[in-house]
């Protein structure tokens, strides 16, 4: 499971903790409080050899700040630079937030496993999505559509609090006109100008209600979505197995060493972040 | 043995409070699991009652378990841990009719560091220990010394002024008269130094700190949920266990407790790495009765010193 | 087959001084007012008087209290980051007890598994162990509960046994071996002399007073794990302090942080700990804010995950923890009152 050895290609100098040195190029700013940023390598070596896989994530260093965990948005078929999503919480997402373009970050990584494509070849893909939790999918899905062949049926369900919380609205867009998947936006309540759906996501999921049979659902979001949309999965005729999700735990190393991210002995960053819901009923902690 | 009878009379009391009013626990100390050593002990049940203790090791100062407990609670306390109850009181941590007070005389309790010093013995050497009087009789492989109370008590106790608890509900013993006051002895000392001497002992001390924070989660004035060393916005200090952030820690401590302190010494006591605490912690105390004339948890009534406001205040504070 | 001799008591100080030409000697010392490893002074050898164990444990020397990562300073081209140098010198242990040298076995598990730990492993590929059986094991000590024992040698590379005049100074490892042999100021050890050492090392084994089964605990403990009366009960006295981790020869998490100068800055790593209620605090929630959860999570994470991991118990007996918890909780208290029958299923 763990991918620690393909990830070991890429430490600096052999030291897991030593950030490489990257650029920002690029600032989205998502919503309010959240941001995509577009970064590059300073090494032009690590620029053109760098690889990661969809669901792992990296250490990001504000120097003087600190470093915080973010998966890696972009999708690994795409790699004219990396991108990640940040929303502003506390002291170096607030940090990170102030940084302009050209500003230099560290970057560690990518650490964690990753969402198992080969698993998911021809069968149908459900990505359930709420909030700034689209981030580690959207990697996926954008893997997805430029592998389009391997998989059959491609539904997309993403819901937020109001109109302005919803995030990569250029994804929704460019997804939306995609007639080879099946999209769905949402929010949760009433907004005056919003045309579309209005329900909590795991509702619309279950009125949308995708068949189950061969199929895989990808969820990611606050907690309390996933806790609700677990059942509804299991309703719609999911198994554990079928259904995917990535956890968050406070992370200071990322490689499994300082202890915190642990459930049970389950290291989120090292042997996650990616687990089906199969996995987690196994741990043998509750704490997940 | 006065001990003795004073155990078995609390042992009565808590089961018959544990009975009749809805306690939802009863707090007080058991044997531990080391020779000499006593352990808290929470429990709800009549049963467990019968494991209280009351001998010279019972040194916790029990009031730092009251904090963020719901329901009617019986705590057996000592004179300085009752002065910590009616502090928490004063803060409203801690509503008076949700305590029952079972107040406990004491004459004061050996600090076992002491006996390991004066008998050159560690405490898993030694057979037997029992205070009678002014006298600590201490015996061991057959032998037996003699040793003045004054000399293996915790400093603390030596000029405790508040041996027998003032705020009770059943007092549980003979009262113990207040003791003459002794002088901080490391404190005066530290204060005779000169100021450059006295910042390299800080820092040769607080190099030994390992920021383990037991000085502030023993103390039962230590009460913030979000202690100002864990914010990181702003932050204050570095987590790091750099002697200046070490130094800078314990000394912010101290002047957040000023007024609410009431130099029961469980942090000293606490700290693994024997750094002297109470020097700091001691000045701040008296820095507060000499400025305001006030000490705290001495009526329950009283509003905290930092948080009451006099018009006519001593304005030579103010330069 | 190890080579044996022996170091007469007053000659101690020759062996430490010729040791000292070519490693950072380390010896137990009262120097910094508690009973730590200091680098040797040159002369001071009366730790022979009082030592049994340290208060600060020897881990100290992998997982400093300040550990550097690196620096960073910005220039015209923008961050530059500078790794601290590797350590110079080779440093040599004196007197390690065995609970804390087979630690030290329990820590290169986590730290050489996966990612290679490149700090923790300069301190451990620099550092030989001169083991000391103990003699005289405190009240609070339970190693032999833990597949060890007073004279474990299985973690040091040269092992001193008390004997009437000295110790006995047996070689366990090929470079403890090699170091012997290039060491001047040892005598030949005779027969009545191993045979007095291992008497003395099965009378210390006697000496263990303190004793827990560990057989199924790492069963017993996934059995009481959703007990929540039993955990909220056994912890209730604990203060949510870090002694007995940051005191534990085999507790290793730590927090990393940046730290700003006038010229750029460093992140260092330092020791933290599981029990404090902020270790696992995100912004939106707090898997382990009650304090019940921190208790059952330290015990399992030594007595049942490091089992699951590794096949060990992360814990070496040395009985720190119930020395030094200011409230007296007691780890073995806590292992022998597991409740016995299941409470429910897990999952």
């Amino acid at each position: 499971m763990p991918n620690s050895d393909k990830n070991k290609e890429f430490l600096a100098e052999g030291n897991a903790y030593l950030p490489h040195i990257a650029v920002i190029e690029k600032i989205i700013e998502e919503t309010p409080d959240t941001r995509t940023f577009h970064f590059n390598f300073k090494d032009e070596k690590l620029r053109q050899e760098f690889s990661f896989s969809s669901g792992q994530f990296g250490e990001y260093s504000i120097f003087g700040a600190g470093e915080a965990t973010f998966c890696i948005s972009s999708s690994p078929t795409r790699r004219d630079h990396f991108e990640f999503a940040v929303k502003r919480v506390g002291r170096v997402t607030e940090a990170l937030h102030r940084l302009p373009v050209g500003a230099e970050i560290g970057f560690r990584g990518p650490f964690g496993n990753s969402f198992p494509l080969e698993e998911m070849k021809d069968k149908n893909l459900v990505f359930v999505a709420g909030g700034i939790g689209l981030a580690p999918l959207r990697s996926l899905i954008w893997n997805a559509i430029d592998n389009r062949k391997n998989y059959k049926n491609i539904g997309i369900i993403y819901g937020a609090r109001s109109p302005q919380d919803l995030c990569f609205n250029y994804d929704l867009e460019a997804w939306q006109k995609d007639k080879s998947l099946n999209t769905i936006i949402t929010i949760d309540r009433e907004d005056p100008g919003w045309k579309e759906k209005v329900g909590f996501v795991p509702q619309v999921l279950e009125k949308a209600a995708p068949s189950a049979k061969d199929s895989v659902a990808i969820v990611c979001g606050p907690p309390i979505m996933i806790r609700f949309t677990f059942p509804v999965l299991d309703k719609l005729g999911f198994t554990p197995q079928q259904m995917i999700t990535t956890l968050e735990k406070r992370m200071k190393c990322g490689i499994g060493k300082c202890g915190r991210c642990n459930i049970g002995d389950v290291y989120v960053c090292k042997d996650g972040p990616v687990f089906s819901y199969e996995q987690i009923k196994g741990f043998i902690s509750s704490e997940y | 043995m006065k001990n003795e009878n004073s155990q078995k009379k609390l042992i009565e009391e808590a089961k018959k409070l544990l009975k009749e009013c809805r306690l939802q626990r009863i707090i007080g100390f058991e044997k531990g699991s080391l020779r000499f050593t006593t352990t808290p002990l929470i429990t709800y049940d009549a049963a467990d009652a019968e494991r209280l203790v009351i001998n010279p090791f019972i040194v916790n100062n029990l009031s730092n378990f009251l904090i963020g407990l719901e329901g009617k609670t019986a705590i057996v306390a000592k004179g300085c841990d009752s002065r910590s109850i009616v502090s928490l009181i004063q803060d409203n941590k801690v509503k008076r009719e949700d305590v029952v007070i079972l107040g406990i005389p004491c004459a004061g309790i050996i600090d076992l560091d002491k006996i390991e010093k004066l008998t050159g013995r560690d405490r898993d050497k030694i057979d037997d220990i029992s205070l009678n009087g002014e006298k600590v009789l201490v015996s061991f492989n057959g032998e037996q010394g003699e040793f003045a109370a004054a000399d293996v008590l915790f400093d603390n106790c030596l000029s405790c002024d508040m041996p027998t608890p003032a705020e009770y509900d059943v007092l549980i013993g003979e009262p113990v008269a207040p003791k003459p006051p002794v002088p901080p002895q490391e404190l005066n000392e530290l204060k005779e130094k000169l100021p450059a001497d006295r910042w390299r002992f800080w820092q040769e001390q607080f190099s030994h700190c390992i920021r383990c924070y037991a000085c502030r989660s023993i103390c039962p004035a230590c009460f913030c949920n979000r202690c100002f060393a864990d914010e990181n916005k702003p932050q204050w200090l570095s987590p790091t266990p750099h002697w200046q952030d070490n130094l800078l820690f314990q000394v912010t401590r101290s002047i957040h407790l000023a007024g609410r302190c009431t130099d029961c010494g469980e942090c000293e006591r606490a700290c693994p790495v024997n750094i002297p605490l109470r020097s700091l912690t001691r000045e701040m105390y008296d820095i507060v009765n000499d400025v305001f004339d006030y000490r705290a948890g001495m009526e329950k009534e009283s509003a905290p010193l930092m948080a009451a406001y006099e018009t006519e205040e001593a304005e030579d504070l103010i330069l | 087959m190890s080579i044996i001799k022996k170091i007469d008591k007053k000659d101690l100080g020759k062996l430490l001084e010729e040791w000292k030409q070519n490693f950072k000697l380390l010896t137990p010392s009262l120097q910094s007012g508690i009973a730590d490893f200091t680098e040797w002074d040159g002369k001071d050898t009366s730790f022979t008087d009082w030592y049994r164990n340290t208060v600060i444990p020897p881990k100290r020397i992998l997982l400093p209290l300040v550990e550097n990562m690196f620096s960073y300073s910005k220039g015209n081209e923008g961050y530059r980051l500078e790794t601290p140098p590797l350590d110079e010198n080779k440093q040599l242990v004196f007197g390690i007890r065995p609970c804390d040298a087979k630690a030290f076995s329990l820590l290169d598990m986590t730290f050489k598994k996966d990612y290679q730990d490149t700090y923790y492993l300069n301190h451990r590929q620099n550092t030989l162990l001169v083991g000391l059986s103990c003699n005289d094991p405190y009240a609070s000590c339970f190693c032999t509960s833990l597949d060890s024992s007073p004279s474990d040698a299985s973690g040091v590379d040269i092992m001193l046994t008390d004997i009437k005049y000295g110790w006995l100074v047996e070689s366990v490892t090929a470079a403890g071996e090699e170091l012997i042999q290039n060491t001047e100021n040892l005598e030949e050890a005779s027969e009545e002399d191993r045979t007095e050492a291992e008497s003395n090392k099965q009378s210390a084994l006697q000496k263990i007073s303190r004793h827990i089964d560990t057989k199924d605990i790492s069963e017993k403990l996934h059995k009481s794990f959703d007990d929540e009366a039993f955990w909220q009960q056994i912890s209730a006295k604990c203060i949510s302090c870090g002694i007995c981790t940051l005191l534990c020869p085999t507790c290793y998490c730590f927090d990393i942080n940046d730290e700003v100068t006038v010229e750029g800055g460093s992140r260092y790593r330092s020791p933290d700990s599981c029990a404090f209620s902020v270790y696992t605090k995100m912004p939106v929630e707090n898997p382990r804010s009650d304090k019940w959860k921190r208790v059952r999570n330290r015990v399992c994470h030594k007595y049942q995950v490091y089992p699951m991991l590794f096949d060990e118990i992360a814990c070496t007996g040395c009985g720190r923890c119930i020395r030094l918890c200011p409230v007296n909780w007691d780890i073995t208290q806590t292992l022998e009152s597991l409740p016995s029958s299941e409470v429910k299923d897990a999952k």
